[in-house]
C-alpha cells in the first residue's frame, strides 16, 4: 500500500512538488481525515455510512446560519454537532434496533440531509460567516495552522479510543464476531450506535472546518465526500468485513486521496474523472489485499 | 484409567453432599418438535460427564438451556442443592457454567488477551480506557496455566485451530468457570492436540472443575468419561459408569427407536446397469477414499454423523467442489466438470438447504419447477409462457403439490411442497442419477411419507438415487443398500440383510 502512496506521488509533478501546494493538500485533507477516521470505526464494525457528506453539508448550513446570526462560534459549532450527532443516532438506531442493512440506511439518510440543505437554504449560500469561524481554517495556533493541529488531535483521540479504550475493542468485535460480544454480556445496540453517532458528531466539527475553509457554506458543498472518505479507508487497509483494519492507514488513504486529486487538479483533470481515479485506486488497493492474503 | 475412576468418586447411594449442579425435568420444546422432555442431570465436581445420542437427540439444546441461550418451558436448576433460575447468559456465567462450542466464540482481528477478557476488560485509570499491561498479563498466567505458548499479542485469527480452542478455554477458566461444557473438542484436532487436551482436563478435574463432554468418538468417551447420559429423542435413556457398560450396549441405546412400517417399499430385486461408479475419490472439501457403486432401480443410503463428510462428497459427485483424486463415472462415462455438466450429463441435486440452494424463492412454482430442463422443453430458445405453464402444471398434478396455482411464489409454500418442487424440477430434466440430501430435513410426517412415494416412482422408472440422511430410520426404511461415512471417509456398506439403525450407528461411531 505504501507503494501505491509512492506512485501516486512520483505520477504528478507539474507545480505538484511545490512547497505551497503540498501545505495545501495537507490542510484540506484534514476535512476529509475527520470523515475518514469515524468511518474506519463504522468499517471495522461491518458497517458503513453513506450519509457523512450529507450530514457535513447540511451540517455546514446550520453552522453557518447560527454564526451569521448570533455571531458566536461557540453557539454554531454546537449546532452542528448536534445536528451530526443527531443523524448519526438516527443512522445508528435503525441498524442497530431494526437490524436494517448500513448501506440502504445511510444511503437514505443521505438523501434527507441533502435535500434539507437545499431546502433550507433556497439553494442560496449562506455568506458572512464571520474571522471567529475563518479563524479555524486560516488561523495559526503556535505557528501551525489550525486544521493540521485539529487534524493531529483528531488522529491522537481516534487512535487511543480505538486501541486503548473498551469501546475501541467492542468496535472490533462488533464486525468480528458480533455474536460473541453480546454472549459476553455486553450491550451490542448501545456501542453500535455510539459508531455512528460519532460519525455523525465528527461530521458536524469538520463543517466547522470546512465553512471555514470557504467562509461560507454552499448547500452542495461536501456532497459526495463520503465517497472519498470510503475510498481513504479501504485504500489505507481496512477491509469491508471481519473487523480488520488499521487506523493509521487511514490517514495514508487520505493523504493518497488528497494528493491523487490535487494532483489532477492540477492537470486540469474534470472531478468527474477524478472520481473514476480514485476508484481505480480503490480497485487496486483491494487487489493488492487480496493477493496479500493467499 | 486410574486417574478417570479416581475422578468418579462415590457411585450409586451414598451421595454425601448435593452434586455440584443439577437440572430436574428440563423440558423444552419448539414449534413442531419436543426437544427435551423432562432431562435430569447430575454435575459432579471434578468429574468428566459424557453425554451421547444421535443427530437431534437434544445435546444441543440441554446445552444451550443450561448456558442460558434457551430458556426452558419446564424444569429446575439446582447449585449444590440450592434452587436457581437461569434466564439468560449472565445468570449461567454466574453460576460459573462455561460452554466452549464447536464454532468458537472469538473475534479473529483482536489479540489472545482481548478476546479472553472481551466484556470484562480491566479497567485503567481513565475512565472507559483498558488496562493493558493487566490484562496481557493475567492472560499470560492463564495461557501458562494451560500450557499454551502462544503471544498474548497475537491475533486470534493467525492460531490454529487448537490454539484457539485453548483461548477459548482459557476464556472460561478466567470466568472462574466451575462447569465447563466441551462440545466436540477433539473434532477439528491432531493426536498431539488431543492428548494435549486431555491432560489439560485431568488437571481441571483435579481442580475440581466439572465438564461435561459431547462427543461421538466412543473411544474417548471411554478413556475421559467418568459418568455417560445417554439421550435419545429428546429423552434420558439412562446414566451409567463406563466400566459397566460396553460401546455396544451404548449404540443400542442411542438407537432403538420402534421401526415405523406404514410405509411399505418394494425393495429392488434387479437393479440395472452401473449408473455411478466412484473409485477412491478425493476432493477439495476433504473428503477421500470414497468409492460408491449405485445402480438403476436402487436407492442407495449415504448415512454418518454430522460432519462425517456426506454433503461434501455430494457437493463433489455433482461438481460443486473441485474432485482432487481417484475417479467418478457416470453411465460409464467420466465425469468431470461443474453442476452445468453434471446436470447435461444426466446428474440431479436436491440439496440440503432448499431454501438457499434449491428454489427461487420470490419466483413461481412455475418457474421453479422449469428452471433445470428449459433447454430440453424449449429446444429453439423461444419460450412460450403458455407451453411453460402447461408442463408445470402437469407436474403439479403429478406430484400432488398442493399450491394454489402454478404462478403461486414459491415461498409461500409449506417445507414438504417447497421440496416436491424441488424434485419436479429435477423430474423434468429426467436425470439419471439423483442425489438427495436430507429430502425430509424440516417437513412433517405425512409429506415425508409422500416424498418416499415420488423416490420410489423415480427409480421404478429407472433412475438411480442416492440419499443422504441422518435419520437412521428413514435409511432402513427406504433404502436397497447403504454406505456409511466417518471423518471424510466411506468405511463401510451394508446389504439389505444387514441394514439396521444399530449397524449404522455403529460403523459412523466407532473408532478404528
Amino acid at each position: 500500500m505504501l507503494v501505491v502512496l509512492g506512485a501516486g506521488f512520483a505520477s504528478s509533478s507539474t507545480g505538484f512538488l511545490d512547497g505551497a501546494n503540498l501545505a495545501n493538500i495537507g490542510m484540506q485533507s484534514t476535512i476529509l481525515l475527520l470523515l475518514a477516521l469515524p468511518m474506519t470505526l463504522i468499517m471495522l464494525t461491518e458497517g458503513i455510512d453513506l450519509s457523512m457528506g450529507a450530514v457535513l453539508t447540511l451540517a455546514c448550513v446550520v453552522l453557518a446560519a447560527i454564526a451569521v446570526k448570533t455571531g458566536s462560534v461557540t453557539l454554531a459549532l454546537a449546532g452542528a454537532l448536534a445536528l451530526g450527532a443527531a443523524f448519526g443516532f438516527a443512522n445508528g438506531a435503525l441498524v442497530a434496533w431494526l437490524g436494517l442493512p448500513p448501506f440502504v440506511v445511510t444511503l437514505g439518510t443521505l438523501g434527507i440531509a441533502s435535500g434539507l440543505a437545499l431546502v433550507t437554504t433556497g439553494a442560496q449560500s449562506i455568506t458572512g460567516v464571520g474571522d471567529d469561524v475563518v479563524y479555524f481554517y486560516a488561523g495559526k495556533l503556535a505557528g501551525i495552522p489550525v486544521p493540521l493541529v485539529l487534524g493531529a488531535a483528531a488522529y491522537l483521540a481516534m487512535h487511543g479510543l480505538l486501541y486503548h479504550t473498551r469501546f475501541g475493542t467492542y468496535v472490533f468485535a462488533l464486525g468480528g464476531n458480533r455474536e460473541a460480544l453480546r454472549l459476553a454480556g455486553v450491550r451490542v445496540n448501545a456501542y453500535l450506535i455510539g459508531v455512528y453517532v460519532l460519525g455523525g458528531a465528527m461530521a458536524g466539527f469538520a463543517a466547522l472546518l470546512l465553512t471555514a475553509r470557504m467562509s461560507a457554506a454552499h448547500p452542495t458543498a461536501a456532497i459526495g465526500m463520503e465517497f472519498d472518505a470510503i475510498a481513504a479507508v479501504a485504500i489505507g487497509g481496512t477491509s469491508f468485513e471481519k473487523g480488520n483494519g488499521w487506523l493509521f492507514g487511514t490517514v495514508l488513504g487520505v493523504l493518497l486521496v488528497g494528493v491523487l486529486r490535487n494532483g489532477l487538479n492540477l492537470l486540469a483533470v474534470p472531478s468527474s474523472l477524478q472520481v473514476a481515479a480514485i476508484g481505480v485506486l480503490i480497485i487496486a488497493a483491494l487487489v493488492i489485499e487480496s493477493f496479500k492474503n493467499t | 484409567m486410574t486417574a478417570v475412576a479416581a475422578a468418579v468418586g462415590p457411585a450409586h447411594g451414598g451421595e454425601q453432599a448435593a452434586p455440584l449442579f443439577e437440572l430436574r425435568g428440563i423440558t423444552k420444546s419448539f414449534p413442531g418438535v419436543r426437544a427435551l422432555d423432562a432431562v435430569s442431570l447430575e454435575i459432579r465436581a471434578g468429574e468428566v460427564h459424557v453425554l451421547l445420542g444421535e443427530n437431534g437427540a437434544g445435546k444441543s439444546s440441554l446445552m444451550k438451556v443450561l448456558c442460558g441461550a434457551y430458556l426452558a418451558d419446564q424444569g429446575e436448576f439446582f447449585h449444590r442443592g440450592e434452587p436457581v433460575a437461569i434466564r439468560s447468559p449472565a445468570d449461567a456465567r454466574t453460576l460459573g457454567i462455561a460452554v466452549i462450542f464447536q464454532e468458537f466464540s472469538l473475534v479473529p482481528y483482536l489479540s489472545v488477551a482481548q478476546n479472553i477478557f472481551l466484556g470484562r476488560e480491566p479497567r485503567g485509570k481513565i475512565p472507559g480506557s483498558v488496562d493493558h499491561k493487566r490484562m496481557h498479563a493475567r492472560a499470560r498466567e492463564l495461557l501458562d496455566r494451560l500450557g499454551l505458548e502462544v503471544d498474548t499479542r497475537a491475533l486470534v485469527h493467525t492460531l490454529g485451530v487448537a490454539q484457539q480452542q485453548l483461548v477459548e478455554i482459557a476464556k472460561a477458566l478466567s470466568q472462574e468457570a466451575r462447569i465447563l461444557v466441551l462440545d466436540e473438542p477433539t473434532a477439528a484436532l491432531s493426536e498431539r492436540e488431543t492428548e494435549r487436551l486431555f491432560s489439560i482436563i485431568q488437571r481441571l478435574q483435579s481442580q475440581g472443575v466439572a465438564m461435561i463432554y459431547i462427543s461421538h468418538r466412543l473411544a474417548e468417551v471411554f478413556r475421559v468419561g467418568g459418568r455417560i447420559t445417554v439421550l435419545r429423542d429428546g429423552r434420558k435413556v439412562g446414566s451409567l459408569l463406563p466400566a459397566s457398560t460396553t460401546p455396544d450396549e451404548l449404540v443400542s441405546m442411542m438407537v432403538g427407536r420402534k421401526v415405523d412400517t406404514s410405509y411399505a417399499r418394494r425393495y429392488c430385486e434387479s437393479p440395472g446397469e452401473v449408473v455411478l461408479e466412484v473409485k477412491g475419490m478425493g476432493a477439495v472439501n476433504g473428503v477421500s477414499g470414497v468409492d460408491l457403486v449405485v445402480r438403476a432401480g436402487e436407492i442407495v443410503g449415504l448415512s454418518g454423523l454430522v460432519g462425517s463428510g456426506r454433503t461434501e462428497v455430494a457437493r463433489a459427485l455433482f461438481g460443486a467442489d473441485r474432485v482432487t483424486a481417484g475417479e467418478v463415472r457416470l453411465l460409464n462415462r467420466s465425469r468431470e466438470g461443474g453442476p452445468d455438466r453434471a446436470v447435461r450429463s444426466g446428474m440431479a441435486l436436491v440439496p440440503e438447504k432448499r431454501k438457499q440452494e434449491g428454489l427461487a424463492l420470490i419466483r413461481s412454482v412455475a418457474d421453479n419447477i422449469l428452471l433445470a430442463s428449459l433447454k430440453q422443453i424449449f429446444p429453439r430458445g423461444w419460450f412460450s409462457p403458455a407451453k411453460g405453464i402447461g408442463v408445470a402444471s402437469e407436474r403439479i398434478r403429478q406430484l400432488r403439490i398442493a399450491t394454489p396455482g402454478p404462478r403461486q411464489m414459491v415461498q409461500f409454500l409449506s417445507g414438504g411442497n417447497q421440496q416436491k418442487v424441488v424434485v419436479a424440477k429435477w423430474l423434468s430434466a429426467d436425470a439419471k442419477l439423483i442425489i438427495f440430501d436430507e429430502p425430509t430435513l424440516g417437513i412433517d410426517v405425512g409429506a415425508k411419507e409422500e416424498i418416499f412415494a415420488l423416490i420410489d416412482q423415480l427409480v421404478q422408472r429407472g433412475a438411480a438415487v442416492l440419499m443422504i440422511s441422518s435419520e437412521l430410520s428413514e435409511v432402513v426404511k427406504v433404502c436397497d443398500r447403504a454406505y456409511v461415512m466417518r471423518d471424510k471417509r466411506v468405511v463401510g456398506e451394508l446389504a439389505r440383510a444387514e441394514l439396521s439403525e444399530t449397524n449404522l450407528l455403529r460403523l459412523a461411531m466407532h473408532d478404528a
